[in-house]
């Protein structure tokens, strides 16, 4: 059914919760899991600056060392959990706006599930963040299973 | 005249409305300004961030011409395609000392700072500050003076913009002035991905464009030159009244000393002006775009004082001169707008003092926009996630980023309401504040290794105190003579750059020596070694134990 699930993360740890189910499925069907961080170029530009938006846009990223850092030890956890059940991983970065990102890894990687968590956020604060669960859900036409943070609690 | 004197006159003189400027909507100026806002969009759009997998393989680098362009773009506000040539021609010789402390600052930063700065490697200027003297405090005051230094520019611009805003589109100042800072936000808010370095060169082509146009056109219209008008203006120099061309007439030589060296300095401290050396390739290139950069500047920075001159004659010819009658004469608002002014009074027509309007709200959108994203990375990046919650996750940080953009942009507009000073003095504010709190910490922090935490604490303090009180005395509550002549808020730095250099360093030698591997850090910034591109002071420092050779 599934040989290829996509599991985004930004460390977070509604992501974080999303990584049980997507291993146990893949373990189920003896898929690779793919582990996804998008480096946003949003949260560069306010947080670093705009120069250094421009330093990922020259392939700079090892001048970077705390973002890289942040990237691997988030795709680090969604590895560590496959390993320990014995599921193949693969670890990617990319950067760019995290919907799109997901949106292009699913076509690259050709996955046939995305696994995420959802703050399941309402009101202002999804006014102001957005969902990405919720755009990632418009943008694909594979399955995706958004697992609600505060369900899992 | 003394120093109070000149402050009395040039705040008497700062009624808001240029009464000379024509206020009215005009249909292809603002067409010019629309137009102008939609290209920087669409070059963002052309050149965002392409989203590709394992970015830190090769890419394409930034060239020295570029990078040049970029700060040249980055430093020129509207203070410099307005202010400078307003300052010259309401203050005559006085307004040289901007011309100078605004370029001379660049050798300072070229010997000085800008390679050493690109070998140190960190993101932002308060990241410096906190990791070189290992304090969260001293990164805190750094931020502080960073979104400081952010407030007290972007009122020098929406005070620019408004002005502009109200030739092109008529309305009122307050309208303008809100409108206008509205744009910008909202320009932010979509220019995340945009092409950062292709913009700003995008910008520094409109904004220096439209500023030689008005100088040649202004000066051919007029008689006043041919082909060389940042020289053939001196000819006009003895039909201008003194007020104009005599030195010291306007204000004192220590006035005049003050604030070149306030500027001078206050370059070399700006964050928004030292974030673009960390990003560059390598030192080399850190050296090179800072020559291209001032090359870049110095094309505008000779002009302004000839369309200074022009405007000055064509406004003693109008019917609102002379220029310097006791009476009336030319108001703080059209010393401001008297590139704008010259143009309008040379009876050019409307679609050409639009493309010279254009190009002031070019320069003043682009210098906002840096300055907002340093102060924004000054609270996402080095108060939020560095000090108050080092989990943040990136939305977070674009959140917190956002609401800092929108509640500065708020106080600035309703402080540029009512201004308490010129366009450009109110910049020279900003960067006597970087002189004093920013450069003594930048410079003491690269070039001597022994300075400390609490001897950066107490210099950074000493010196915020200083810069608060001057500006209090100054233009809100005078309270000291005696301070008023010590530290003009303009030159505040003049005496308060080496009296924190002193209180750094006394206190960095009675205290406790910086550990070692600062040290080497500090060492690693001078190394004779040409850097590999991913290394950055600290990695070398915590690698390897043996002491690179000073140079």
């Amino acid at each position: 059914m599934y040989d290829d699930i996509l599991v985004p993360t930004d460390g977070s740890d509604t992501a974080e919760a999303a990584v049980d189910r997507a291993v146990d499925l893949a373990a189920k069907y003896d898929a690779t899991v793919h582990a996804l961080y998008v480096i946003d170029v949003d949260a560069v530009n306010y947080s670093l600056g705009t120069e250094q938006v421009d330093r990922i846009r020259q392939g700079h990223l090892d001048d970077m060392p705390e973002v890289k850092q942040g990237a691997d030890d988030a795709t680090g956890y969604v590895a560590d959990a496959a390993a320990a059940a014995g599921v193949p991983t693969e670890e990617h970065i990319r950067a760019g706006q995290p919907a799109l990102a997901i949106r292009d890894a699913i076509d690259e990687i050709g996955a046939d599930l995305v696994v995420m968590g959802s703050h399941g956020r309402s009101g202002i604060s999804r006014a102001l963040l957005g969902s990405v669960a919720e755009k990632v859900l418009r943008k694909t036409k594979i399955p995706v299973l958004v697992v609600d943070a505060r369900g899992e609690e | 005249m003394n120093v109070d004197a000149v402050n009395a006159a040039l705040l008497q003189s700062n009624e808001l409305l240029p009464e000379a400027l024509d206020i009215s909507f005009k249909p292809i100026p603002a067409v010019l300004v629309i137009a102008m806002l939609a290209l920087f969009l669409v070059v963002g759009y052309l050149f965002k961030v392409a989203d590709t997998e394992g970015m830190w393989v090769a890419g394409r680098s930034i060239g020295n011409v570029e990078n040049g362009m970029a700060i040249g773009a980055n430093w020129m506000s509207a203070a410099s395609f307005l202010g400078l040539a307003g300052l010259v021609a309401l203050s005559g010789f006085y307004g040289l000392a901007f011309i100078i402390g605004w370029t001379a600052g660049y050798f300072v930063l070229l010997i000085f700072l800008a390679a050493q700065m690109r070998r140190f490697g960190k993101y932002t200027a308060p990241d410096f500050v906190g990791d070189r003297f290992n304090s969260d405090t001293a990164r805190a005051l750094g931020a502080l003076t960073t979104i400081l230094i952010g407030f007290v520019y972007s009122v020098g611009q929406a005070r620019g913009m408004g002005l502009v805003g109200l030739y092109v589109f008529g309305t009122d100042y307050a309208t303008m002035v809100l409108i206008m800072m509205a744009i910008t936000v909202a320009y932010l808010t979509l220019s995340g991905m945009m092409g950062a370095t292709k913009n700003m060169a995008v910008q520094y082509v409109i904004l220096i464009v439209a500023f030689l146009a008005a100088v040649y056109v202004v000066g051919l219209t007029g008689g006043y030159s041919t082909v060389l008008p940042q020289i053939e203006y001196g000819a006009l120099i003895n039909d201008l009244n003194s007020e104009f061309s005599e030195p010291f007439a306007n204000s004192s030589f220590f006035l005049w000393i003050a604030t070149a060296f306030s500027l001078v300095f206050g370059t070399c401290g700006l964050p928004h002006v030292l974030v673009r050396f960390y990003t560059v390739e390598n030192e080399k290139v850190a050296r090179q775009s800072t020559v291209w950069g001032l090359f870049f500047i110095m094309i505008l920075y000779w002009g302004a004082p000839a369309l200074a001159a022009f405007g000055v004659d064509l406004y003693d010819a109008s019917q609102y001169g002379p220029t310097y009658a006791a009476e009336g004469g030319m108001s703080g608002g059209e010393g401001d707008l008297i590139v704008v002014l010259a143009a309008q009074l040379s009876s050019l027509p409307t679609w050409f003092v639009g493309l010279v309007a254009a190009g002031g709200i070019a320069a003043a959108i682009a210098t906002t926009a840096g300055l907002f994203i340093t102060a924004s990375s000054a609270v996402s990046h080095d108060i939020y996630t560095n000090i108050i919650n080092p989990d943040a996750t990136q939305r977070e940080q674009v959140l917190v980023g956002r609401a800092t953009i929108v509640v500065l942009g708020a106080i600035v507009s309703v402080t540029a309401l009512d201004p308490p000073a010129l366009v450009g003095e109110l910049v020279a504010l900003a960067f006597s504040l970087a002189a004093i709190v920013l450069f003594p910490m930048f410079f003491l922090g690269l070039w001597w290794e022994n300075t400390n935490r609490q001897g950066a604490l107490a210099g950074m303090i000493v010196g915020l105190t200083i810069w608060v009180a001057a500006v209090v005395n100054d233009l809100i509550v005078p309270f000291s003579d005696l301070y008023g002549q010590v530290f003009p808020a303009i030159g505040a730095a003049l005496v308060g750059t080496p009296l924190v250099f002193a209180i750094t360093i006394a206190v960095s030698k009675a205290t406790e020596e910086p550990p070692e591997e600062t040290k080497r850090m500090v060492r690693q910034c001078h190394s004779p070694e040409p850097m590999s591109r991913q290394e950055s002071a600290e990695d070398v420092a915590t690698d390897g134990g043996e002491t690179p050779a000073d140079d």
